[in-house]
C-alpha cells in the first residue's frame, strides 16, 4: 500500500465491511425471532379454534364438530395440519389437510406442558407443531387426556426470510459502494494539494517552474516554505559556483599569460623569479575560489543548528599550536545555548580566520565571545565578537582590511585572504560585520549571523 | 637532526628530500600511511612532515597511531585543503602545525625549525650556549666573535648536540639521528667528527666544548644561554 488514499480506502472498507456484517448478523438474529414469534401466535389461534369446534363424539373422543372454519385445514397439502391423538399417541383424529400424508405429528409428544417444536415430515417439508396437552370431559365426572397438536410449514416464512437476506443484503452492498465511491472522491479533493505539490515539484525538475506556489492548506504551508527556501538556496548555490568557476577561469589567465610571455621572451635568470611569482598569484587565487566554493552559505533547511562553544573552544586549542612561539591567552566567552544555524565548515572557516587574524595581530590577548539574541524582526542571531590587545586597525583602514584580495586577478601575498573569507560567508548568510576599537586596546570585530 | 617525510606524491616527496639534505638534514620517505607508520614507530626520527591525504592509512590516522603509540615527535601536516574544518582536525588528531599546499620550502623549512626548537626547549633560531652560537636560518656557527667554518657533516652533529644541549646522547643515537637507514655504520666516523669539531670550537683545548662520558656518550657542557626549557605543546 504506497498511496494514502489507497491504506485509506482499504482500512475504511474493512472496518465498514466489519460494520455492516455484525449489522446485518443481528438484523437476521431480529428476524428470525419475530417470525418464530408469530407462528407461535399463528399456532396458538388455531389450537384454540380447535379447541372451541370439539365435541365428545360417539367413541367418547373430543372431535371437531361439523366443518372447520380454517379452509387451510381442510385443503390437503395446504401446510397447515392439526391432530388429536390420545395419550398412547393413537391417532383420533386428523385434519383434512394431512390426507395422504404421513402422520407422526405430535406422536412423539410426552409431557404436561405445551410445546413448539420443528419437525421435519416424511415428505420432506419442515413444520413447527404446538402441541398441548388436553384433559377432556368425556363424560359428565370423567376425563381422559389427549394431545392436540397443529403444525404449520415453515417454508413461507424460509422463503421469506430469504428475501429479507437478499434484499438487506443490496442494500448493504449498495451503501457500501456507495459510502466508498464518495470516500474516493473525497480523498480526490482533500488529497489534491498533495497532488499539486507533486506536479510543481515535478515542474520544478522540468525547469518550467522555479518555486512553489505558496496558497497551500495550512498543513502543507510550511513543508512548501521550506522546499521554496531549499529551492532558493540551491539556486543561489549553482549561481556562486558558476560565477567562482567563471572568476577563477578568467582570473587564471592573466599569470598564465604572463609566463608564456616570460618564457618567449628568453632570458633565462629571472624566469625562476617571474615564474615563482606567478605561480604565487595562481595559487592566491586558486586558494581565494577555492574557499569561496566551499561556502555552503544560506539558511540551512531542517537544521537543529551548530553549537558554538565546542568549535570555538576547537579552534582555540589549534590556535594554541600554531602560534606557539607568541605565548597567546586566548579566552573564549561563549554560552552552551549560542547556536548557529548554517553550514559547521562555513562557522569554522569564520571563526578560525577572525581568530587567526587576531592571534597573528595581538600582543598576547585574544578574546572571542558568542551571545544569543533577537532582532528587530523576532528572529534568532548569533553574534560573534572577536577582541585582541594589537595596535587595532585606523578608522580609514576599516573598510579596506576586508577588501584586501577581494578581486581575485588583484595581487595578493596570502594576507587579508582570511578576512575577505569572513566578508564573504557574513554576506552569504545576510549577516553584519563591523570593526571598531577594543576595550583590549587592539581591533575589535563584530558579526551578527542567522542563530537558532 | 633526523627528518620523516610520508607524502604519496613522489615528486614533491623526492624534491623536499633532496632539499632538505642540502639543508643538512638525515632523511627518511615513505609513500604511503602504513609505511610512514612503521617508519616513525621504527627509526628515531626528530621530526615528521605528514601529508594528510595519504594512501592505504590516512594522515590524520597516522598521526592518532603514533600519538596512541607514545610517540611525541613534532609533527608538521601538509594539506591541499585549507579549509579551518580541516586544519583544525589535523591538529586534534595531535600535529603541532599545517602548512597548505603549495608552499616555499624556505617556509617548510623555518617551520620545521620552530618545532625542533620548541622540542628542544629553545624559542629564538639562534641557539647560543656559553660562546658558541648556531644560527639554524643561516648556518653560521661563531665561537665569541670568531666565524667557524664547519662541513656539512660536522654542522649536524653540532645542531644536533646544541639543540640537546646538557642531555647525554650515545654514539649509537648520534649515528642513527645522522645517518640514512640503508647508510653503512661506523662509530668510528662519529669519533672522528667528534674530535675534528673539538678542534675547530676550541682550538686551544681549554674550554672543552663537548664532554665524552666513557661507555655512555656525549653531552655538549656549555650551559644554555637561553635557558627556557618548556614541555611541548602535544596535543
Amino acid at each position: 500500500m504506497r498511496s494514502l488514499s489507497g491504506r485509506l480506502l482499504a482500512s475504511v472498507s474493512l472496518l465498514l465491511i466489519v460494520f455492516f456484517g455484525l449489522t446485518i448478523a443481528v438484523l437476521d438474529l431480529l428476524f428470525r425471532d419475530l417470525s418464530e414469534r408469530s407462528i407461535g401466535e399463528l399456532l396458538d389461534a388455531q389450537l384454540i379454534a380447535l379447541l372451541a369446534v370439539s365435541e365428545t363424539d360417539d367413541h367418547r373422543n373430543p372431535q371437531p364438530a361439523g366443518p372447520l372454519a380454517e379452509a387451510r385445514l381442510r385443503q390437503p397439502g395446504s401446510g397447515l395440519y392439526a391432530v388429536i391423538r390420545a395419550q398412547d399417541g393413537t391417532l383420533i383424529w386428523r385434519s383434512p389437510s394431512l390426507l395422504g400424508r404421513e402422520t407422526s405429528l405430535g406422536r412423539t409428544f410426552t409431557g404436561s406442558e405445551r410445546r413448539i417444536e420443528r419437525q421435519r415430515l416424511d415428505d420432506g417439508s419442515e413444520v413447527m407443531t404446538l402441541s398441548a396437552p388436553i384433559d377432556w370431559e368425556v363424560e359428565p365426572g370423567v376425563s381422559r387426556p389427549y394431545v392436540f397438536s397443529v403444525a404449520t410449514s415453515v417454508a413461507p416464512y424460509e422463503a421469506q426470510l430469504h428475501r429479507f437476506r437478499q434484499q438487506m443484503f443490496g442494500w448493504f452492498l449498495g451503501l457500501l459502494l456507495l459510502l466508498l465511491g464518495s470516500l474516493a472522491l473525497l480523498l480526490r479533493w482533500a488529497l489534491q494539494p498533495v497532488r499539486r505539490i507533486e506536479r510543481e515539484i515535478r515542474e520544478v525538475e522540468g525547469g518550467s517552474r522555479t518555486a512553489l506556489t505558496d496558497v497551500q492548506p495550512t498543513e502543507l504551508r510550511g513543508l512548501a516554505a521550506n522546499m521554496n527556501t531549499l529551492l532558493a538556496s540551491e539556486r543561489r548555490r549553482v549561481e556562486h559556483y558558476r560565477n567562482t568557476l567563471g572568476n577563477l577561469a578568467h582570473s587564471l589567465k592573466t599569470p598564465l599569460a604572463v609566463i608564456r610571455s616570460t618564457l618567449s621572451s628568453g632570458g633565462a635568470p629571472v624566469h625562476s623569479n617571474v615564474i615563482d611569482q606567478q605561480v604565487g598569484r595562481m595559487d592566491a587565487i586558486v586558494q581565494h575560489q577555492l574557499r569561496r566554493a566551499a561556502a555552503a552559505g544560506g539558511a540551512v533547511v531542517g537544521h537543529a543548528g551548530v553549537d558554538v562553544a565546542p568549535l570555538l573552544n576547537e579552534l582555540r586549542a589549534a590556535m594554541s599550536k600554531v602560534y606557539a612561539h607568541k605565548d597567546l591567552m586566548i579566552e573564549v566567552a561563549a554560552p552552551d545555548e549560542a547556536r548557529f544555524a548554517g553550514d559547521r565548515g562555513d562557522l569554522f572557516e569564520l571563526g578560525g580566520n577572525l581568530l587567526d587574524n587576531a592571534c597573528k595581530w595581538c600582543r598576547t590577548r585574544v578574546r572571542i565571545g558568542a551571545r544569543r539574541e533577537f532582532d528587530a524582526f523576532g528572529r534568532v542571531r548569533l553574534r560573534l565578537s572577536i577582541e585582541d590587545d594589537g595596535s587595532g586597525v585606523a578608522p580609514g583602514d576599516r573598510e579596506r582590511i576586508f577588501e584586501r584580495g577581494m578581486r581575485a586577478d588583484e595581487q595578493v601575498d596570502g594576507q587579508g585572504l582570511g578576512l575577505a573569507m569572513v566578508r564573504e560567508i557574513v554576506a552569504l548568510y545576510g549577516g553584519e560585520l563591523t570593526i571598531g576599537d577594543s576595550a583590549l586596546g587592539g581591533a575589535q570585530i563584530e558579526v551578527v549571523l542567522p542563530g537558532r | 637532526m633526523r627528518i620523516l617525510i610520508v607524502e604519496d606524491e613522489a615528486a614533491l616527496r623526492e624534491s623536499l628530500a633532496s632539499q632538505l639534505k642540502a639543508a643538512d638534514f638525515t632523511v627518511d620517505t615513505a609513500a604511503d600511511g602504513e609505511e610512514g607508520l612503521y617508519a616513525a614507530k621504527e627509526y628515531p626520527i626528530d621530526l615528521a612532515i605528514i601529508d594528510l591525504g595519504l594512501p592505504k592509512l590516512s594522515g590524520i590516522e597516522l598521526i592518532s597511531q603514533l600519538r596512541g603509540a607514545g610517540r611525541s615527535i613534532p609533527i608538521l601536516i601538509l594539506t591541499a585543503r585549507d579549509r579551518w574544518q580541516e586544519k583544525v582536525e589535523g591538529l586534534q588528531s595531535g600535529a603541532d602545525d599545517y602548512l597548505v599546499k603549495p608552499f616555499h620550502f624556505q617556509e617548510l623549512l623555518a617551520r620545521m625549525q620552530a618545532l625542533l626548537r620548541r622540542a628542544g626547549g629553545w624559542s629564538q633560531s639562534v641557539l647560543q650556549c656559553g660562546d658558541i652560537s648556531v644560527d639554524t636560518r643561516s648556518q653560521i656557527v661563531t665561537v665569541g666573535d670568531r666565524v667557524v667554518e664547519l662541513t656539512s657533516f660536522e654542522y649536524r652533529i653540532l645542531h644536533f648536540l646544541m639543540m640537546r644541549a646538557g642531555e647525554v646522547i650515545s654514539k649509537a643515537e648520534l649515528t642513527e639521528r645522522l645517518y640514512e637507514q640503508d647508510f653503512e655504520r661506523d662509530s668510528n666516523v662519529i669519533e672522528v667528527f667528534i674530535g675534528r669539531l673539538r678542534r675547530k670550537l676550541d682550538p686551544h683545548g681549554n674550554r672543552q666544548p663537548i664532554e665524552t662520558l666513557r661507555g655512555r656518550g656525549y653531552r655538549l657542557a656549555l650551559a644554555r644561554a637561553e635557558a627556557v626549557p618548556r614541555a611541548r605543546a602535544d596535543g
